[in-house]
């Protein structure tokens, strides 16, 4: 039997030859999308000292991926009992993002992937009051404002999917990485706008996107043919009890 | 619309979940105090001298605030007048006072959103009485938070 089936794996793959299995293509619409982040609006109810509106913009250039762009205004005022601390101001991203979901799949209306962009945050910061306790005694003193310019990378896993023709909903995840906060080594922002916490190299969080989107363009988009092994002996696998996995497992063009 | 519930219940409490930590308040654990670091030496040879004993002071409109006051010390650590640019210390050696003025500038310093701000200094220069202090030389002029000595004080 041992020797029956061997013979049988050599045939084989002398034999076996990669064949197209099926070809086709899918017509996918390409989409121009405008939203803005329902979360920022959200979170004034949780946490009293942001306010942070954004908008986004993204068009598909294929049907995996979009150019991308928004813009956010955020203003940030905690008062504590040590310092008192405010910026505003407004942040600007650009990247792309890449749609793991194949078009067959997706048909233009969901999408599961990452984008990544770059941050560029204009911003004005001012300390109106700190406290400061020594062996002196305690005093207070206060930074003035000054505007700096911030950089930061962002990476954003997360999902979209059309709600009906011409809403689409989504959320996504964020890492955002610091590059600069623009402001020196001392005067890091509590809350840089767009960014989050300068004193922080990374910061993390998520968006809700409500966005209207209008399709363009179509496109027709190959879909790559599965491919298997031809075995013209089939059978005999059954019948040694063998298994022929091969790790392909293509639909057959057979009638 | 099951898929579209499931999504909306995710994000609900991924924001939730990242709003938690800003909610709560985090406790200060970083040093906040610069100080401004000496060492004793012996005039001459400059080896660490140890000092019998050290009393450091100053005197002001309403009182005098004592910094150290202890025996058997090679260095000292005191801070700097924050709210000003200049801070007079009188220093007693060995039972013998001196004076010792330090200028230097300030500038204001985030430690980190739970600790505050602090008042980091430079030292731009210093002048001192001689009755004990053969010579008072800046070592390092940054004081900060990173516990580096400042100041070589030969007797």
């Amino acid at each position: 039997m041992a020797r029956r089936t061997c013979i049988f794996f050599i045939s084989l793959f002398l034999f076996a030859e990669t064949v197209a299995v099926s070809q086709d293509t899918v017509t996918v619409p390409l989409h121009i999308r405008a939203g803005f982040d329902i979360s920022g609006p959200v979170m004034k109810f949780v946490t009293k000292d942001l306010i942070s509106y954004g908008i986004a913009a993204s068009a598909d250039i294929n049907s995996s991926l979009a150019a991308t762009a928004g813009i956010r205004y955020s203003s940030y005022h905690s008062s504590d009992v040590l310092y008192d601390f405010m910026s505003r101001g407004l942040s600007f991203t650009a990247g792309a993002d890449y749609n793991l979901i194949k078009a067959n799949v997706s048909h233009g209306r969901y999408s599961a992937g990452i984008g990544l962009r770059y941050g560029l945050s204009f911003y004005r910061e001012e300390a109106p009051m700190l406290r400061y306790t020594n062996g002196w005694g305690a005093g207070e003193t206060s930074v003035p404002a000054e505007n700096h310019i911030g950089h930061f990378m962002e990476i954003t896993p997360g999902v979209r999917a059309e709600l009906f023709p011409g809403v689409t909903i989504g959320w996504n995840l964020y890492m955002r990485l610091l590059i600069s906060a623009g402001a020196g080594r001392d005067l890091k922002p509590v809350w840089m706008p767009g960014y989050g916490p300068g004193t922080s190299g990374m910061t993390t969080g998520a968006e809700y996107y409500v966005s209207l989107s209008i399709p363009y363009r179509k496109i027709k988009v190959y879909i790559k043919p599965k491919v298997r092994y031809s075995d013209e002996e089939e059978g005999e696998v059954t019948d040694t009890g063998s298994e022929s996995g091969t790790g392909f497992s293509g639909f057959s063009n057979r009638p | 619309m099951k898929r579209l519930s499931v999504i909306i219940f995710v994000a609900v409490i991924t924001t939730l979940v990242m709003a938690l930590p800003s909610c709560s308040v985090q406790p200060c654990y970083e040093e906040t105090d610069p100080v401004m670091n000496t060492i004793l030496l012996f005039s001459g040879t400059g080896e660490t001298a140890k000092a019998d004993s050290l009393r450091v002071y100053t005197f002001r409109e309403s009182d005098t605030l004592r910094f150290i006051n202890i025996k058997g010390v090679s260095s000292f650590s005191v801070p700097l007048d924050p709210a000003n640019d200049e801070s007079v210390f009188l220093i007693t050696l060995n039972g013998i006072t001196d004076t010792a003025v330090i200028g230097y500038n300030r500038k204001p310093h985030l430690v980190s959103p739970e600790c505050g701000y602090t008042i980091l200094s430079e030292i731009t220069g210093l002048w001192t009485t001689h009755n004990i202090i053969d010579t008072l030389i800046i070592e390092n002029k940054l004081v900060n938070l990173d516990g580096q000595k400042n100041l070589h004080l030969f007797y």
